[in-house]
């Protein structure tokens, strides 16, 4: 029986980025029809009324730049390793039903404002003057509701908050930070409208 | 979302108890006991299904916690009766983790990056144990593994599979004399 027990025994216990995907669904299955602002939104939201969202990354040796995965539930997850390759990340997505626009900047550049017409506050909205507007803002953005950050390397893209003809447009931003390798923005713009390409401008801190 | 401050002290069943009225309190029993409720799954199961279980497990448990017999303080039993049934519908995974294992000596969570075996020494008492594993009847793989690996009690493996004492105990002779019979196999090898 000694053996038995040992066998095996050094898998850890999961870590909790390990569990933010199962928390995720845990809470929204909690909330079916009210959705609960949880940690990694409230990330969300603070970065990007900020401009950008903080999404800490662990790069591993072999892994592959990006992967897309489709869920029974309809959610799109998403992996971003490295950031290379965003039309074959557009392509991945647009097979499992998602119209994105993915821009990969280096360290300390942002795109040139604005590139299209968000369908909410999300984009190009006025700064939220504290905690509870920046809440409420958060809670009435499909632009939140539909990319979320649900581990420390994965997002989570819920198409049901994408209404058709809308594109997802996402940005993400080399961190140069291995514990913080990339910084995230994600929007929607209206249906029917461009999103014109990224024009890289200078955005230190 | 904030967790009050005593939701944290306070035992399992009084968490649940208050869940049925705020519901968000449950996830504080995540917090509690999904990292090693995911370790057992991933032992069993490897790692790319540890995530799919705990979720459903948690969820699972969320719908039917209005039914949750109060006067057990502790909620491992009943959560892991929960998962020791969606692993039973893994079956299929459960087998192939351990079949590759007597194959490659390789766990899948150590491709994740985890160092699992200490040497050579681990590895041949392992493969046998991996071996006994697959032999072993459904019920009674449940039983041994949630003694040895989920180190839960007689009792409270009778609970966790709604089971009496008594089968508990058979099935886990059942299985032990096995384990020890590849053990012992193992030995007689030059």
């Amino acid at each position: 029986m000694n053996e038995l027990k040992a066998m095996w025994q050094a898998i850890p216990p999961a870590s909790p980025e390990e569990l933010a995907g199962a928390r995720q669904r845990l809470l929204r299955g909690m909330r079916p029809r009210r959705r609960v602002v949880t940690g990694p939104r409230l990330l969300v939201a603070a970065g990007v009324a900020a401009g950008l969202v903080v999404t800490p990354l662990i790069s591993g040796a072999g892994t592959s730049a990006y992967a897309v995965a489709k869920s029974p539930d309809g959610t799109v997850k998403v992996t971003v390793n490295e950031l290379r390759d965003p039309s074959g990340l557009e392509a991945k997505l647009a097979e499992a039903g998602v119209k994105a626009d993915v821009t990969f900047l280096g360290q300390d550049t942002r795109c040139a404002a604005p590139r299209f017409v968000s369908v909410d506050r999300a984009y190009d909205g006025a700064p939220a003057a504290d905690v509870s507007e920046l809440r409420s803002v958060v809670e009435g953005s499909r632009s939140f509701q539909a990319t979320q950050v649900t581990s420390i390397r994965t997002i989570q893209i819920s198409p049901e908050y994408i209404k058709p003809g809308e594109t997802l447009v996402v940005e993400f931003r080399d961190n140069r930070n291995s514990n913080v390798p990339w910084r995230l923005g994600a929007w929607l713009a209206q249906a029917g409208t461009p999103v014109k390409p990224c024009t890289p401008v200078e955005d230190t801190p | 979302m904030t967790i009050p401050r005593e939701a944290v002290e306070v035992d399992d069943a009084i968490l649940i108890e208050r869940s049925l009225n705020d519901p968000e309190i449950f996830a504080t029993l995540f917090d509690r006991h999904a990292p090693l409720l995911h370790r057992y799954v991933t032992r069993r199961l490897g790692p790319s299904e540890a995530e799919d279980v705990v979720a459903d497990t948690f969820l699972a448990a969320f719908q039917q916690r209005g039914g949750y017999d109060r006067r057990r303080s502790d909620a491992r039993p009943w959560l892991y009766g929960i998962a020791s049934n969606l692993i039973g519908r893994r079956r299929r995974t459960e087998m192939s983790l351990y079949r590759a294992y007597v194959r490659s000596g390789v766990h899948p969570a150590e491709l994740s990056g985890f160092q699992v075996e200490d040497g050579v020494n681990t590895l041949a008492v392992n493969r046998p144990l991996a071996l006994a594993l697959m032999e072993l009847t459904p019920a009674d793989r449940d039983v041994l593994l949630l003694v040895a690996w989920a180190e839960l009690s007689y009792q409270e493996v009778a609970d966790a599979l709604a089971i009496p004492p008594g089968t508990v105990a058979s099935r886990l002779n059942r299985a032990r004399h096995r384990i020890r019979q590849a053990l012992s196999r193992q030995g007689d090898r030059p």
